[in-house]
C-alpha cells in the first residue's frame, strides 16, 4: 500500500526544526541577558554602587549652566533639564534646517550658474566633514570670537550678542493681555472667513483668489486696531546689560548657538541632496507641461515640481530629522547641558554609570519613537494623496 | 561565488582580529584584586639570595612574590598601566614628540622603576576626569596618578584607596588682571569656567552658593583654555598649581603672565596623590613606599646624580634604604622590609627617576616654566608636610 | 550615527548652449533681474570669501602642524619605531595595488570573453578621480621637515604601481586567491605595527586610529549585520523579534551613547577579570552599533532581489540554504556595495566621537595641541581644525565619489 503521507524523521521535520531553532535562539538570548544582568548586579555591588534607581532623588551637587536649578534639587530634575535643552535644539533646529536645506537643494538646480555652483560647493564641503569637527570649529573659531561681554553688540536693544550668549527681545504680558488674546482669536476667525469667501469667489469667477494675502491683511488690520485700542497689551522685554548681569529677553548660551548652527548647516547639506534628487526624480514632462500653461518659474516650482518631489523626499528627510535629533548629543563636546552632557557630568561625579546610560538611551529611544510615529502618520497621509 | 569569498574573507578577518583582541587584552589574567591576601609576606630567603651585589640588578624576576595580587600581575605583564592626565602642563601632558611628561608621569615612572626595575616600562592610559574612577574600578589601570584629590567619598564610595599625597594643593580662582576682581565676593554675575567631574566643580558650587554666577563646564583643559582666552569666562577655577602652570605659560601676545591674577583665597584643600583599587593592600603598600622613597631620598640627600657615591656609606639607615648589604646575624645581606619588592628598589627609583626634589623642580618647580615654590610640599624638615615614615 | 543621504546621479544643471563668454554670462548669470541681483550679491560674497581664505592661507602659522604632524598621523607611537607605521602603510599600498590590478584584469577578461572592447582607465581619469588624495598627500608632506617621508611616500607609490601591474599579470588561477593575499597583507600590517615589541591598538592614536576603528569596525560588524538582516527576514517569529528589537533599539540611539556605554558600562557587564582597554571597548561599541546599520543596508539589498529568483531556485530544487547562498546573497550583496561604502564614510566621520572620551584620535589631537605651551592662547584652532577637516573631507569626498561611480557601474537601482 502506497503511503499517502510521508513522515520525515523528527530531526528533519521542518515543523519540529522551526520550534527547536526558535526555542534555542530565545534561550540563548535570555541566557546572555541573564549573564549580563548577573554580572551587572554583582559588579555594581562589588564597587559599592547602588543597583536601583533610588539615587535619582539624591541631590544634584552641581550647578547646571543656563538653568536656575539649585544644586540641592534631586538628580531627576537635572536630567529633565537636559531633556528640555535637547528639545530646545530639536524644536528650533528642524524648521531651520528644513528651510535651508530646501533652499540650497533648489539652488543647486538653478539656471544661474553661480548660484548652482555655490550651492554645490556648500553641500560637498559640509556633507563630508564630521559633524563633531564642525561643532568644534563653529564654537572655537566663530562663537568664541564674538565680542566680549563688555563690548556686547546690541542691535537696537532687540538682540544682544557677545561670546557668552545671544539674547533676543522677549514679550511680557501687560494688564490688557487677556482681552487682547480674545481680539486675536476674533481676528483669526475673521481671516478664516475671508479665506473661505475668497476661495468661493475664485471658484465661481475663476479670478485669482489671493486668499492668503487677503486673510493676512484682515488679520493684521484687526489685531493692530485691537493692539492700539488696548494701549499696548504686550510689552517688550529688551535684553539690556546692567553691569555684568543681563536683564530681560530670551537668552541662549553660546554653546547652544554653536551646536545649533553647526548641526543645522551639516544636516541641511544632507537635506539639500535629498531635495535635489527628488526634484530630479520628477518627470521632465511635468516641467514642460507647466511651461506650456505659462506658469511662472516660481509657480512651476511651488505648484508642480515641489509637491511631487516632496512625496519622494519626505521619508529620507524624516530620517535626517532623526539623525539631527541624535546628533544633538554631540553638544557634549562643548559643554551645552543637554541630556548626554548632563549624564556624562553626573557619571563623573560618581553616579552609577549603567543606570544613567540606560536612562539616557531610553530618552533617545523615546524621541526616535515619537518621530517614527509621526513618520508613519505622514506616510499614510501621503499615500492617500497619491491615490 | 564572489560574495561567498567575500564572506569568507570577512569571517577569517574577524577571527584574526578577535584573536588579536584576546592577545592584547587578556595579558592581565592573573587576578581579582579584591580577593588578594592582605599582606603576603614574601619568602624571605628568596629575596635575600637575590640581588646581593646591588649593582645593575633588575628586580623583575627577583622580587616576584608568591600570590595573585596586582603586584604579581604587573610583574608578569612586565609593564605598569598608569592612568594619567594628558592635558595639564607640568603634571601630565603630551609633548610634541607624543611623549608623556610631568610630575604625575614621573611618579608612574618611579613606580615602574621600583616594581619592574625599568622606569620606561609604563603604559600610559589617558583618562578624562569623568573616566578615571571607572577605569580604576574596572581594573583598567594599576594605579591612578592623575592629579586626583583624596576625599572621603572617593575613598569610600568609589572603591579607591588613596596613598601618600604627592602634592598638597588648594583650589583657587584665576582672573584677568584688568577684570577688577580682587576677591571671590566681587565675582557676582560672572561666568566661571570649570572642569566637569572634578572636586573643583563641587567646591565651586559650594563656594558660590550665595553668589549668582554661571558655570561653564568642559571635559578637557584645552577647551577651558580656549574659552578663557577668548574672554568667554571671567574666572577659571582649578587647583592653584594648575592655574600657575597655565599662567606661567601665558603667551606674551596676550600680555604674558602679568595679564593674569590668581586670587589669594584658597577655597578648598586638594591633597593630590596616587590611588589604587580597594582590596589589595600589598599593591597599595608597594606603590605607597615607592612614593615615600622619593621623599626619603631627599631627606637623606640622595639624588640621581650622587646615588653612586653612597655605595660605601657607613650610615646603616642609608645602606638599608638603598638595599646595600649590611651585617646581620646571619651574614651579609641587604635589608628587606618585606614589601615584595627587590631590596634595591629605592636605588632603582632614585637612579632612573630621581628624588622628590628633582621630580618637583624638573616638572613644576624652579627648573620648570611653572616655577612653583615648594610651600606645603617641602619636607617636614623645611616646614612642609612631607614626612616619610622611617625606613627600617 | 548619520545615514548618508541617498546618492543621486550627477547631472549638470541646465546650462543653455551659448556662444562666447558674454553670451554665456548673459544666459547663465544675468538672464533676468533677480538672477542678476543674486549673481552680483553672491559674486561679492564669493570674492570676499576667496580673498579671506587666501589671506588666511598665507598668513597662518603652520609651525604648530609641522611640530605635531606625527601626533596627528599616528598619535603617541614611539618615535624610535616609526618604521612600523611605514611598514603597515606599505602593506596597504601593496594591497590596494594588487586588488586594483586584479579587479581590472578581471574586468578585462570578462570584456574579452563577451567580445566587447575593454576600456582601460586612463591616467587622466585617475588624476580626476583621485586629485583630492594626491593633493592631501602633497599638503601633508609639505609639513614634514626631513626628506625621508617624501622618499618613503614615493616608494609607496612605486610599490603600489608595481603591485598593480603584478595584479594585472597574475594568471587566473592565482588571481582567484587575491582575497587571500589581501588577508595576508592585512595581518602583516597588524603584525608590523603590534608584533614583536610593537604597540597594540590600545596605544594607537591620530589618523591611524580613525582608520583602524573605521575599517575594523565595519569589517567585524559585517557578519553580525548580515545575520541580523537574515534574522529580520526570517519566517520564524522569535528570531525575527530578536533581530528587529536589536536593530531598532540601536538605530534609535546616538552613537555617542553607545560609546559612553562602552566606556563606562561594559566594565560592569563582563566579568571583572576581563579588562579590555578603552580603545577595545570603543571598538566593541562601534561594532555593536554598526551591525544594526549594516543589517538595514543588507536588508535593502535582499529586498532588491526579485522574488522570481527565489521561486526559480525553488523550482530547480535548491534547498533554502543553497538558494540563499547561491542565488540571493550574491545578488543582494552586490547591490549593497554602494550603500556599504556610504556606511563606511559615515563611520569614518563618526570615529571622531571617541575624542569625547579622551582618546587622542586625529580630531582630539588637533584640538589639544593648542594647549602646548608654545601655542597656548595663540588662537590656532582654526589652523589645526582646518587640517583635520581637510583630512576628513578628502577621505569622505573621494569615497563618496567612488561610491557614486560604483553605483553607476553596477547599475544598482536601475533594475
Amino acid at each position: 500500500m502506497e503511503q499517502t503521507r510521508y513522515r520525515p524523521p523528527v530531526w528533519r521535520d521542518v515543523r519540529v526544526l522551526r520550534v527547536v531553532i526558535q526555542v534555542l535562539a530565545g534561550a540563548a538570548v535570555l541566557a546572555i541577558l541573564y549573564v549580563l544582568w548577573f554580572n551587572l548586579t554583582n559588579n555594581l555591588r562589588a564597587a559599592g554602587l547602588p543597583t536601583g534607581f533610588d539615587f535619582l532623588t539624591q541631590p544634584l551637587g552641581v550647578d547646571i549652566p543656563g538653568s536656575d536649578i539649585s544644586p540641592s534639587s534631586p538628580i531627576w530634575r537635572g536630567l529633565l533639564n537636559g531633556v528640555k535643552n535637547t528639545l530646545a535644539l530639536v524644536v528650533v533646529g528642524i524648521p531651520l534646517l528644513t528651510v535651508i536645506g530646501v533652499l540650497v537643494g533648489v539652488a543647486r538646480l538653478s539656471t544661474n550658474w553661480l548660484v548652482a555652483k555655490a550651492a554645490g560647493l556648500y553641500v560637498e564641503i559640509l556633507r563630508n566633514i564630521p559633524p563633531l569637527l564642525i561643532i568644534f570649529f563653529v564654537f572655537n573659531a566663530v562663537v568664541l570670537r564674538f565680542p566680549l561681554l563688555q563690548e556686547s553688540l546690541s542691535i537696537a536693544d532687540l538682540v544682544l550678542v557677545n561670546n557668552r550668549y545671544i539674547a533676543m527681545v522677549g514679550f511680557t504680558a501687560q494688564p490688557n493681555f487677556g482681552p487682547f488674546l480674545a481680539i486675536l482669536a476674533l481676528a483669526m476667525l475673521a481671516a478664516a472667513g475671508v479665506w473661505w469667501w475668497r476661495t468661493r469667489r475664485s471658484e465661481r469667477t475663476g479670478e485669482h483668489h489671493h486668499r492668503f494675502l487677503w486673510a493676512l491683511g484682515v488679520f493684521t488690520v484687526i489685531s493692530l486696531i485691537g493692539f492700539f485700542a488696548l494701549r499696548g497689551p504686550i510689552g517688550l522685554s529688551r535684553p539690556v546689560l546692567d553691569g555684568r548681569a543681563l536683564e530681560g529677553g530670551y537668552t541662549g548660551l553660546a554653546a547652544y548657538w554653536a551646536v545649533l548652527a553647526a548641526l543645522v548647516l551639516y544636516t541641511a547639506s544632507h537635506i539639500a541632496e535629498i531635495v535635489r534628487g527628488s526634484i530630479l526624480a520628477v518627470p521632465r514632462g511635468q516641467t514642460e507641461a507647466a511651461n506650456a500653461i505659462a506658469l511662472s518659474p516660481f509657480q512651476r516650482l511651488r505648484h508642480v515640481v515641489l509637491p511631487q518631489a516632496m512625496r519622494v523626499a519626505i521619508p529620507p528627510i524624516i530620517s535626517q530629522y532623526l539623525n539631527f535629533t541624535k546628533n544633538t548629543s554631540l553638544a557634549i563636546a562643548i559643554g551645552y547641558a543637554e541630556m548626554t552632557r548632563i549624564t556624562f557630568q553626573l557619571i563623573g561625579n560618581g553616579q552609577p554609570a549603567p543606570q544613567m546610560i540606560f536612562l539616557l538611551m531610553g530618552g533617545y529611544l523615546l524621541f526616535s519613537l515619537i518621530i517614527s510615529l509621526v513618520v508613519n502618520v505622514v506616510n499614510r497621509r501621503m499615500q492617500l494623496v497619491t491615490q | 561565488m564572489k560574495a561567498i569569498r567575500l564572506l569568507a574573507v570577512l569571517a577569517a578577518l574577524s577571527l584574526v582580529l578577535a584573536a588579536c583582541t584576546q592577545a592584547a587584552d587578556t595579558t592581565t589574567t592573573a587576578g581579582d584584586g579584591t580577593e588578594a591576601p592582605a599582606t603576603t609576606a614574601p619568602d624571605g630567603e628568596e629575596t635575600t639570595t637575590s640581588a646581593a651585589g646591588g649593582e645593575g640588578s633588575t628586580t623583575t624576576a627577583a622580587g616576584a612574590p608568591a600570590g595573585d595580587g596586582r603586584l604579581a600581575e604587573v610583574q608578569a605583564r612586565g609593564s605598569l598601566l598608569c592612568g594619567v592626565n594628558n592635558t595639564v602642563p607640568g603634571f601630565g601632558f603630551v609633548d610634541e614628540t607624543g611623549e608623556h611628561v610631568g610630575f604625575d608621569i614621573d611618579f608612574c615612572r618611579a613606580i615602574a622603576a621600583g616594581v619592574l626595575g625599568d622606569a620606561e616600562a609604563v603604559e600610559y592610559v589617558d583618562l578624562t576626569a569623568e573616566q578615571r574612577f571607572t577605569a580604576l574600578q574596572a581594573g583598567e589601570v594599576d594605579v591612578l596618578v592623575r592629579n586626583t584629590t583624596f576625599t572621603s567619598s572617593r575613598d569610600g564610595g568609589l572603591g579607591a584607596t588613596f596613598l601618600t599625597t604627592t602634592f598638597y594643593d588648594g583650589q583657587g580662582m584665576m582672573v584677568g588682571a584688568d577684570g577688577g576682581f580682587t576677591t571671590i565676593e566681587d565675582m557676582t554675575d560672572t561666568t566661571i569656567c570649570v572642569l566637569s567631574g572634578t572636586t573643583t566643580e563641587l567646591n565651586l558650587t559650594a563656594r558660590m552658593a550665595d553668589i549668582p554666577y554661571t558655570p561653564l563646564t568642559f571635559d578637557e583643559n584645552p577647551q577651558i583654555q580656549a574659552a578663557f582666552i577668548e574672554g568667554q569666562c571671567d574666572g577659571w577655577t582649578s587647583d592653584k598649581s594648575q592655574l600657575a602652570g597655565v599662567r606661567s605659560a601665558w603667551p606674551e601676545d596676550q600680555g604674558g603672565p602679568e595679564a593674569l591674577v590668581i586670587l589669594e583665597e584658597t577655597f578648598s584643600k586638594e591633597p593630590l596623590g596616587p590611588a589604587v583599587l580597594d582590596g589589595d593592600s600589598q599593591w597599595a603598600q608597594v606603590v605607597d613606599w615607592i612614593v615615600l622613597a622619593t621623599m626619603q631620598a631627599e631627606e637623606f640627600g640622595i639624588d640621581s646624580t650622587n646615588v653612586d657615591t653612597f655605595t660605601d656609606t657607613e650610615d646603616t639607615n642609608i645602606r638599608n634604604f638603598l638595599g646595600l648589604p649590611v651585617e646581620t646575624e646571619e651574614g651579609t645581606a641587604p635589608f628587606d622590609p618585606g614589601l615584595g619588592l627587590a631590596p634595591d628598589f629605592a636605588a632603582q627609583v632614585i637612579t632612573q627617576v630621581g628624588n622628590y626634589a628633582e621630580i618637583y623642580d624638573r616638572n613644576v618647580g624652579a627648573d620648570s616654566p611653572l616655577g612653583l615654590e615648594r610651600l606645603l610640599n617641602e619636607l617636614w624638615t623645611n616646614g612642609g608636610l612631607h614626612y616619610p615614615p622611617p625606613y627600617r | 550615527m548619520t545615514v548618508e543621504a541617498p546618492v543621486f546621479e550627477e547631472t549638470p544643471p541646465e546650462v543653455e548652449p551659448a556662444r562666447g563668454a558674454v553670451d554665456w554670462a548673459r544666459k547663465n548669470l544675468f538672464n533676468n533681474w533677480y538672477n542678476s541681483l543674486l549673481t552680483l550679491a553672491l559674486a561679492v560674497f564669493v570674492i570676499w570669501a576667496l580673498l579671506a581664505l587666501v589671506r588666511a592661507l598665507f598668513s597662518a602659522d603652520y609651525e604648530i602642524i609641522q611640530a605635531n604632524l606625527r601626533l596627528f598621523m599616528i598619535g603617541g607611537f614611539p618615535a624610535d619605531q616609526l618604521w612600523r607605521p611605514w611598514a603597515a602603510t606599505y602593506c596597504f599600498t601593496v594591497l590596494f595595488g594588487v586588488v586594483g590590478g586584479s579587479l581590472s584584469a578581471g574586468a578585462r577578461d570578462r570584456a574579452t570573453e563577451a567580445g566587447l572592447p575593454h576600456v582601460r582607465t586612463t591616467f587622466r581619469q585617475i588624476v580626476i578621480r583621485f586629485w583630492p588624495i594626491v593633493g592631501l598627500i602633497v599638503v601633508i608632506l609639505s609639513f614634514t621637515t626631513t626628506v625621508t617621508p617624501t622618499l618613503l611616500t614615493i616608494g609607496a607609490l612605486v610599490a603600489a604601481l608595481g603591485a598593480y601591474y603584478l595584479g594585472r599579470v597574475l594568471p587566473r588561477a592565482i588571481r582567484r586567491w587575491t582575497w587571500l593575499i589581501a588577508v595576508v597583507l592585512i595581518v602583516a600590517a597588524y603584525v608590523a605595527l603590534a608584533g614583536f615589541g610593537g604597540v597594540g591598538w590600545q596605544g594607537w592614536g591620530g589618523l591611524q586610529l580613525n582608520l583602524f576603528l573605521a575599517f575594523a569596525g565595519i569589517l567585524i560588524a559585517f557578519p553580525f549585520g548580515l545575520l541580523l538582516a537574515l534574522g529580520r527576514r526570517s519566517p520564524l517569529p522569535v528570531i525575527r523579534t530578536i533581530s528587529v528589537t536589536y536593530i531598532e533599539i540601536v538605530r534609535g540611539v546616538p552613537l555617542i551613547t553607545v560609546l559612553l556605554a562602552g566606556a563606562f558600562a561594559i566594565g560592569f557587564l563582563i566579568p571583572r577579570d576581563l579588562r579590555p582597554s578603552l580603545v577595545t571597548r570603543m571598538l566593541i561599541a562601534i561594532i555593536a552599533f554598526e551591525a544594526a546599520y549594516i543589517a538595514e543596508v543588507v536588508r535593502g539589498g535582499l529586498q532588491a532581489v526579485p522574488r522570481g529568483q527565489v521561486e526559480a531556485a525553488q523550482a530547480v530544487g535548491l534547498t533554502p540554504w543553497r538558494t540563499m547562498r547561491l542565488i540571493v546573497l550574491p545578488q543582494a550583496l552586490r547591490a549593497t556595495i554602494p550603500a556599504m561604502v556610504g556606511q563606511f564614510i559615515s563611520l569614518f566621520k563618526d570615529t571622531t566621537l571617541v575624542a569625547v572620551l579622551g582618546i587622542t584620535e586625529l580630531l582630539d589631537a588637533t584640538f589639544i595641541v593648542n594647549s602646548q605651551s608654545a601655542y597656548l592662547g595663540k588662537g590656532l584652532f582654526v589652523v589645526t581644525l582646518s587640517f583635520a577637516a581637510l583630512v576628513f573631507w578628502v577621505g569622505s569626498y573621494t569615497m563618496s565619489r567612488e561610491s557614486r561611480r560604483l553605483e553607476r557601474k553596477l547599475g544598482v537601482g536601475e533594475r
